[in-house]
Formats: structure tokens, sequence, C-alpha cells
């Protein structure tokens, strides 16, 4: 039943699907991307189209922008630069990608990067090493080389507290797929590192009347408050009246409810309707399908696990993809 | 999928089980290899169509071996019965009919309850289980060869079994009244289902046929007589008629000398097809005499029975010299009689002997009553040793337990039975109604109906060939189909040009303006990087995209703006026609078809033409520097490519409030100049001081003309 699609390269150390599904771009260890494509949409098979390099280091992580800006993906490397390569054509070659916008190196690694669409413009968070987090937005629809910082915030509810020397393994981002025009754009985010505060998830909102952002929730119950946390993943809301959103920390992975509308304070409500054990150790990734009915989760354990909720609204775990021995 | 969880018996299978939510473990699919050895650095995952999981396996640098991508189905229900290609036959053939129900639904809400509601849901039914398969009785004599008493058939499948079972229960009205002969007829299609792991009738009955050959007088042999009582007891009147025929008495060197032994067994075989039934009508091979209404049914069965109690007290009996034949034939007689033992003896499933109970002991049985116990008790005298998927299905309907036929229909026949099945069990049923309409916050506020919805209309969307009529189950979903079907745009890769068609027409149905105005959008943008630009312009104006638009006429600015002797302007004079039609929807490219007008006939005269024409393109220039969406940066370009208009030497071409207008231009982009952000046109230096010469030589000319 398990059906193999394409061989990665050897050294490959991360890999992103577009949008579709049609596309994957694998990261190398010697810093090299490779793009593979499928010739038509009924196909399942995939070949190499192109392989160019990116860094002289290792590629940690891609991420796809999202496609009303073209065939764009972002790079986060060992040396810890972020670069955006986009795929187009000119003149009468081929599809050629080429190199758009490098972000400039601070001292500081990047270890997490996501776009979030709302319509009108393309922002991009990203997380830090030393705990900071940038916000920067695309000046222009079509032109992916200029952006500008709108924001840089450290990942704590108290606005005012600064932590100077945070150190972080890692960091994940997830903003809230929906793609209405209408509604702020808002993202989740946790960090595992050495400075408490700034481990646990937090909502964050951007505030039109005050143009800044804002944290409206955070994603834990006080006595889990210092967790490190290892990965988030807000899930597509088809007509639910609450946001679905999971975080797995270093002890378990939990399922939050997320009301919508607002206290006095500006906070939204939330609820943890499960806690969830199985990778029992380090939570690499997690996935919401479509629907948002059914999580994925990959761990340390090096197995795939699938997370639902049962009739009577009891989250369990479903399915277990292993490796057979 | 919530609620969807595993069952034991069905390895492969994903389903609703709302009644055992606290014992659960989940499912195992192993991933196999593929050459990869542990330890692993990286397991990557990422959802693509539908139900699929994409999971990429990478390898630490020290193994050096490549690395692999595998693609999971988290859906495979059948067991195999079933071919991927047949299933999505009949994924296909059920939409128009599920369509066409709840269109009837939803033009007649107060119809629902209406007495001939269920006469549609039957028409319904009827064409859904023509996709099933054939439906010809597998227990049907041939005429042509004497010895084949089973007629040879395809395989019946489980799905079609449980889709009739729903629909005798559920959905046909007249049959209420004869349940226990629909169910006789049932079992003679679908027994051979329970042949693979345990003896039946029916496989007796094969095994028999095969002998049958071989064998010369039938009627030595115990088999024959056993296989003859086996039939008898389920129904299958004919086949033990026909059976019954092939007795040696019947031979004609033989008909004299055993002329007693022949007069029972016709006289059996008489009773036999005489037998009289509940039912409204009999197909024309089936024996029996039907009977509409219960107390003709009830006399009629009274006299029947005498018959065969006077016939088994006769003294011919004693006069048989064949003693097989006295023994098999009493024993025969003996179950028309009802004895209950005998019965037992002569059944294998405990739905054989269930059916035989109606049939001789408790003909008179109407409707479901008590129908329940009888079964509980027939299951206890013959224990299931494998428990068969149409089992737990049966014993939900007996039950009367919506929740249990819900979730066997769920967990043994997938997510297209369950959808499809749930207009049969609401059919008239105000329980059953309740039960799957009513809206559930733990389900996020939908109802069981529509979660099947949506689980189905995933799994449809998991194949490129399905996911189209995904949208016509999204539809029929009151709160979160949209939302899906939305979602499910997104994902599709439109760039491929017959999908993108596709996906605007859904969208168009269905009021999606805002999701195919983004899809055109990503297509546009597509067609832009990729070099398409007339494409791009194309796409990027149906999905009204302004923004994106004022760029492009920004970036073609940068390219039609150099001088008139430039080649370039050629190949942008295609695309500019190509705006003119919709341009107004970006101020910027409506100048361009203006521009593009002037350029024209600035080159006829250049090429040397009358006054007339100079006197058009002057007016041209005008237009276009009055026109407040003209570029700026065009302005000094449009003048000095006009040199030759403004010291047109037969007369002034430009008046007097003109060449102002002109002037006024020229001091503003003098002022321009000082901002930032200006765009600097690379004309040569003394452009600038030719067309301020010009333009006061033409002032000069003018004031002198008026």
């Amino acid at each position: 039943m398990d059906n193999p699609i394409l061989t990665l390269d050897k050294g490959t150390r991360c890999t992103a699907w577009n949008y579709s599904g049609q596309r994957l771009a694998a990261g190398l260890a010697d810093g090299a991307l490779a793009i593979y494509d499928s010739t038509d949409p009924a196909s399942s098979t995939f070949s190499c189209t192109s392989r160019f390099k990116v860094q002289e280091s290792s590629i940690l992580r891609i991420v796809w922008v999202p496609p009303e800006y073209g065939d764009v993906v972002a790079c986060v490397t060992a040396d810890g630069t972020l670069s955006l390569w986009e795929e187009v054509v000119e003149d009468t070659e081929g599809p050629q990608w080429r190199l758009c916008k490098c972000f400039d190196r601070n001292t500081s690694q990047i270890l997490d990067v996501q776009f979030g669409n709302n319509g009108t413009c393309l922002k991009l968070v990203a997380a830090y090493s030393d705990g900071q987090v940038k916000i920067y937005e695309l000046l222009d629809t079509l032109e992916l080389g200029k952006w500008q910082l709108q924001a840089e915030f450290q990942n704590v509810i108290d606005l005012v507290s600064k932590y100077s020397n945070a150190s972080c393994l890692s960091a994940s981002i997830s903003w809230n797929p929906q793609r209405s025009e209408v509604q702020q754009s808002n993202f989740v985010l946790g960090f595992n590192s050495n400075i408490p505060p700034l481990n646990s998830a937090k909502v964050w909102e951007f505030d039109l009347d005050h143009q800044r952002w804002l944290p409206v929730a955070e994603l834990s119950s006080p006595e889990d408050k210092n967790d490190q946390v290892y990965a988030v993943a807000w899930a597509p809301n088809i007509g639910r009246p609450y946001e679905l959103i999971a975080v797995a920390t270093d002890k378990e992975i939990s399922i939050w409810h997320l009301g919508s509308n607002p206290d006095p304070d500006g906070r939204l409500s939330v609820q943890k309707v499960a806690m969830l054990s199985g990778h029992g150790s380090e939570v690499w990734q997690m996935e919401w399908d479509i629907s948002g009915m059914t999580l994925a989760s990959t761990g340390s354990d090096g197995v795939v696990r699938l997370w639902q909720s049962n009739l009577n609204g009891v989250w369990h775990e479903q399915a277990v993809l292993a490796p057979a021995s | 999928m919530p609620g969807v969880t595993s069952d034991s018996g069905e390895l492969n299978s994903l389903s609703v089980v709302p009644h055992s939510s606290d014992t659960q473990s989940p499912i195992v699919y192993p991933l196999r290899n593929h050459g990869l050895s542990p330890p692993l650095i990286r397991l990557s995952i990422s959802w693509a169509r539908g139900n699929t999981l994409r999971v990429s396996f990478l390898q630490s640098e020290e193994h050096n071996v490549v690395g692999k991508v595998v693609e999971v189905k988290l859906t495979n229900t059948d067991g195999g019965e079933i071919t991927d290609a047949q299933r999505r036959r009949i994924e296909y053939g059920s939409v128009a009919p599920f369509a066409l129900l709840q269109s009837h639904k939803n033009s007649s809400i107060t119809s629902l309850y209406d007495k001939d509601w269920w006469e549609r849901v039957m028409e319904y039914s009827k064409e859904i289980s023509s996709l099933l398969g054939d439906s010809k009785s597998s227990a049907a004599p041939i005429i042509g060869d004497p010895k084949a008493v089973l007629r040879k058939m395809e395989e019946p499948t489980s799905l079609r079994a449980a889709w009739e079972l729903l629909e005798i229960f559920y959905v046909d009205k007249h049959c209420q009244t004869w349940i226990p002969e629909r169910l006789l007829d049932w079992l003679a299609d679908f027994d051979c289902l329970f042949s693979g792991n345990q003896p039946t009738v029916h496989a007796k009955l094969v095994a028999f046929q095969e002998e049958l050959v071989t064998i010369q007088a039938v009627e030595n042999d115990p088999e024959y007589w056993q296989a003859m009582s086996s039939a008898l007891a389920v129904g299958w009147l004919d086949v033990v008629v026909k059976l019954l025929r092939l007795h040696g008495s019947y031979l004609f060197d033989q008909l004299g000398s055993r002329e007693i032994e022949n007069g029972l067994v016709e006289a059996v075989a008489l009773l036999i097809s005489q037998m009289p039934r509940m039912r409204p009508y009999l197909l024309a091979e089936k024996l029996g005499e039907s009977y509409q209404t219960k107390p003709e049914f009830m006399k009629a069965w009274e006299k029947w029975r005498a018959q065969i109690t006077k016939l088994d007290c006769s003294a011919f009996w004693l006069q048989c010299d064949h003693q097989k034949t006295r023994d098999g034939l009493k024993n025969m007689l003996q179950i028309m009689l009802g004895n209950a033992s005998i019965l037992s003896n002569v059944t294998y499933h405990w739905i054989e002997l269930y059916i035989s109970h109606f049939l001789y002991i408790r003909p008179f049985t109407v409707g479901l009553e008590s129908m329940y116990t009888l079964a509980q008790k027939c299951m206890n005298l013959k224990p299931i040793l494998y428990r068969h998927k149409l089992m737990g299905l049966i014993i939900g309907i007996l039950e009367e337990n919506t929740e249990v036929v819900l979730a066997e229909c769920s967990r043994s026949f997938g997510p297209w039975m369950t959808t499809h099945a749930i207009e049969l069990l609401t059919a008239g049923s105000i329980q059953a109604e309740t039960l799957l309409h009513e809206q559930q916050s733990k389900l996020g506020g939908i109802c069981i109906e529509e979660l099947h919805r949506l689980v189905y209309a995933q799994i449809l969307s998991s194949h490129a060939l399905t996911w189209n009529i995904a949208a016509i189950y999204l539809t029929s979903c009151m709160k979160q189909g949209l939302g899906l079907l939305e979602n499910l745009l997104y994902k599709q890769p439109v760039q491929h040009h017959q999908v993108l068609l596709k996906s605007i027409e859904i969208c168009r149905l269905n009021g999606l303006d805002f999701v195919s105005c983004n899809m055109m959008k990503i297509a546009g943008v597509h067609y832009w990087k990729h070099g398409k630009k007339g494409s791009a312009v194309f796409w990027l104006q149906q999905a009204r995209d302004e923004l994106r638009l004022n760029r492009i006429a920004k970036h073609l600015f940068d390219f039609v703006g150099k001088s008139i002797s430039d080649e370039g302007f050629k190949q942008w004079e295609g695309m500019i026609e190509l705006l003119g039609t919709e341009s107004k929807t970006a101020g910027g490219l409506e100048f361009l078809k203006k521009y593009r007008d002037f350029r024209r006939s600035l080159q006829q005269v250049h090429e040397g033409i009358t006054t007339e024409a100079a006197q058009k393109a002057a007016e041209a220039l005008i237009s276009l520097m009055r026109n407040p969406s003209t570029p700026q940066q065009f302005w000094l370009p449009l003048l000095h490519d006009s040199l030759k208009l403004l010291n047109w030497k037969e007369r002034p071409l430009i008046n007097v409030s003109q060449t102002n207008i002109l002037l006024n231009k020229l001091q503003d982009l003098s002022l321009a100049r000082l901002r930032p952000g200006f765009v600097e046109t690379d004309l040569p230096p003394e452009a600038l001081k030719s067309i301020r010469l010009a333009l006061a030589t033409n002032l000069g000319r003018a004031i002198l003309n008026e």
C-alpha cells in the first residue's frame, strides 16, 4: 500500500512539497537544491528537473512561498542565511532558478521561516537562534527581491521583558491557513530554548489600530509553561466555530481549541482538549490534512502517527505508519 | 475524520464506531524499507491529494545511500473484493442518482415524510444497486442441461449483498409483509459469500453438482438426499424438484418395476412445487404458489400441511422397496412439517437455519416482530466460526439499531457505502433521521450525515480521476462542505490548463468566485514568470487583479517607452492589442493602447504622408498628454518623438492652448525632477532643448496663424 514515488539524491537533508503536491524541493548537505517534477497532474512518478547550488553549507530547511507569488522556495542553510530562489523563463532559454533575495546574515541563525498570505500582501516570519522573531513584508507583488522589516520582537506575553542571552535550538511557526482577506493575519510560534518564558507556544495577531503584533493567546497550562516546544501546527478550518492548533512539547502533543472572540484585554479563550503521547521523544513535524480532521506527526522514534477525534470528541491515536523491520 | 477507527477483523479499514471509543488501538500500516537501513536521520511528511500522505525517508551522511519518498493511501476498505477500476465505476455511477435524490429533497422539504418519499428512495436504491453487479439468482436451475443444478455465474459481492439488505429492511415498504421471503431470495443470491470459510448449503450443492456427473444411480448416494434436504430447508424448491426428477425410478426401463417408488417421489415433488408462499409474486422459474394476503395464505397453508400429513401416513411407504428413497423422502416430509431438529441437521450457517424456521416452523411471521430473538436462538445453535463482514450488519439490522448499522457499514464497506446508505436508513425512519441529522458540537457543529459526506469527499479527492466529483458531495453538506471544497480547489495544480478550467467551472457552479479569482491569479503569475506574458495578462484580467496588472503596466512602460525607431516595440504590440478589450481594469494599461495608436500614426508621418495624417497624429499626442493615466516618464519621449509634428512645415498642427498644455507639462517635469523616485529617460541631453525650441516656435506660428 505504500508506493515509492521518487528516489532522493545522496545527502538529502530536507524536503518540501509545493501547494499542489506536484513539485518537491530537496535540500542537500553540499548546499545544492534539487527540484523534482511530475509530468501531468494524474501521474505519481517524479524526476529531477533541475539542480543548482544555493550555498556552500548544508541546506537545513526549505519552505515554498505561496503560489500567488510564483514558483519560489526559501532556503535556510547551516551558516544561518536565508535566501529566496525563483523559477523564471527569460528569453528563449528554458526555466531557470535564480536568486531573488538573500536576507542579511546577522550574528544569530535562522531556525524556522514561514510565509503568511492574506490576499493582498505576503508576510514572512523568521525565528532566530537568539530568540528574536522578525516579520518582513513584501513590497512588490511581482518582485520577490524587495522586503521591508515590519516588526521585531521576542516570543513573550509580557512585551516589556527582554532576554538578551537566549540560545535556541529550534523554533516552529505555523500561520493560520485561512485565506480570508478580511480577517487579520495571525500565526502561532514556539521555541525550544534555554529561556523558559520564550518557549511556550503563543498566538500572535496583527493589531491594525496600533500597527503592531500582539500576543493574543498562550497555548500552555500553568504547570507546563516552561516546556520546550518542538513543533506547532494550525489546522485548516472548514467551518468550525473555533480554531484547532496542535502543540508538541518534550512531554506530549496537545490539541487546543482557540476561541474567536477576544475578551476585553484582547485575549482569545483557549482550551486544551487532548494530551496525546506516542513518540516518547522529540517530535519533528506535525501536519494537518485538508479538512483539519487528521493530524499526522513524526518524531525521533522514526514512525508516523495519525491522530483523530472520534464521534464523542475524544482524540486518540488512529494509526501508526512504521517502517517494517 | 473524527470517529474513524479500527477493527481488529479488518486490518485495512478505517471506520466509524461510536460505541467502542475507549478500547481502540491504532492500526499499524507497515512501511516497506525500500533498501533503507536505520538509523534514519529524519522522516518528513506531507499530505498530498485527499487522504494520501507522503513520507520522505532521509538517511544519514555516513550510510551514503539515497533517500526515498513513498506515498501511502490511508483508505483501502474493500479488502480486495473490488478492483480500483470497478470502484471508480461505482463512484462515478452513483453521482447522478445521489444528486437527483438531493435535488428532490431540496425541492420539496415537506414531502420527506410523505408516503411516497420512499418510492423515490427506492428508485435511487435500485439505480445504485444496479451498479454493484448482476442480480440473477445463483441457485437457479438451467433448463438445457438436466444435470446442471446450479447456474454458474459471476461471484456476487458483499457490497451488493449489504446494499440489498438495507433496501429490504429500510426502504421497500411493499415488502414489509413478506420480509422472510425477501430474506430467502437474498440468501439464494448471496449464500455463496459465506462459503469461503465455513460449510453452507450452497457449498454442499456445488460439491454435489461436481460429483453428479460420475454417479450412476443417484438415489443410492446419501449425498443426493442430503443435498435435497438442505436445499428444501432453505426454500430452493426448484433445485429440489429438479434433483428429485433425477431419481432412478423415472428411467423408462425402471418405470414398470418401481411404480410405487416413482409415485412417492412424484407426490413429494408435486407437494413441494405447490408449497404456498406468502409473497405477492414469484419469478417464472421459481416454484410454489404465491398468496398476497395472510388469511388466504393461512388457508392454503393448512390445506397443504394436511396433504403432507396425509402422504406421511400413507400405506404406500410400506410398499416402497428402496430404503434410501423411503428414508430420504420421509425426511423431506419432516422438513416440510417443521421438525426443528431435522432442520438444524440439514442447515449449516445460522442464517440458513433462520430462513428454514421462517419457512416451516413460523410461516405466519409478518414484519420484524421477534425476528431478533429468533436470530439469537439460531446463532446459539450454529455458532459463528468466522465472522463474515455481513454478519455485523445483519445483526445490527435485526436489532433495529441504526448506530450499529451505520458503524458496520463504515467499518466493513467504507465511506462510499456509508455516504450512500444513509439515504436508505433515513427513508421514513424518524429515529434514524434524528440520529443522523442532529448537529453535534463534538463534531464541530455538523451532523453525522455531513461528517460521512466530508470523509467520502476527501477520499474521492485522493485520486486525480475522481476529485472533481467530490464537489457534488461537498455541496450537499450544509455547513462545512464549501470550506473543504475551497481547500480542495486551492490544492489543484492550476498551471495545467484542463485542471484550471475544470476548477473554474466548479467555482462558478458553487458561487466560489473568490476562489476562482485566486486560482486565476496563481495561473497568471505562473505564466508571467514563465515567459507567457499574454496568458499571464489574460488570467490576471480574468482575476481582476488590479494590483498585479498595474505592476505589469509599469513593467511594460519600461519596455515601450523607448524611441520610435526601437524595434523592441513591435514585440509588445500584440500584447497591447490583447490588453485592449478589457484594459479598463487597469488604468495604466488603457494608456498603452492609446500609445500604440499614436505610434502607428506617427510611423505614417515618418514615412512621409499628408498633412491630414499629421494632424491626426497631433491630436493623438494632445489626447495622450491630457490623459491623467499617461505616466510621467513618457512625457518627454512622447514630445521628442513628435518633434516632426511640432515643426510641421505646411502649417502649425497644434493651436495656442494646446501648446500651452504641452509647455505646462514640460514645466511640471522640471519640478518633478527634484522629487525622489523620478525616472530619468535615456534621451540625449539636447532633447529637452530641442523640444523647448520646437514648442516655442510652434507657439509663435500658432499665434500668428490665429
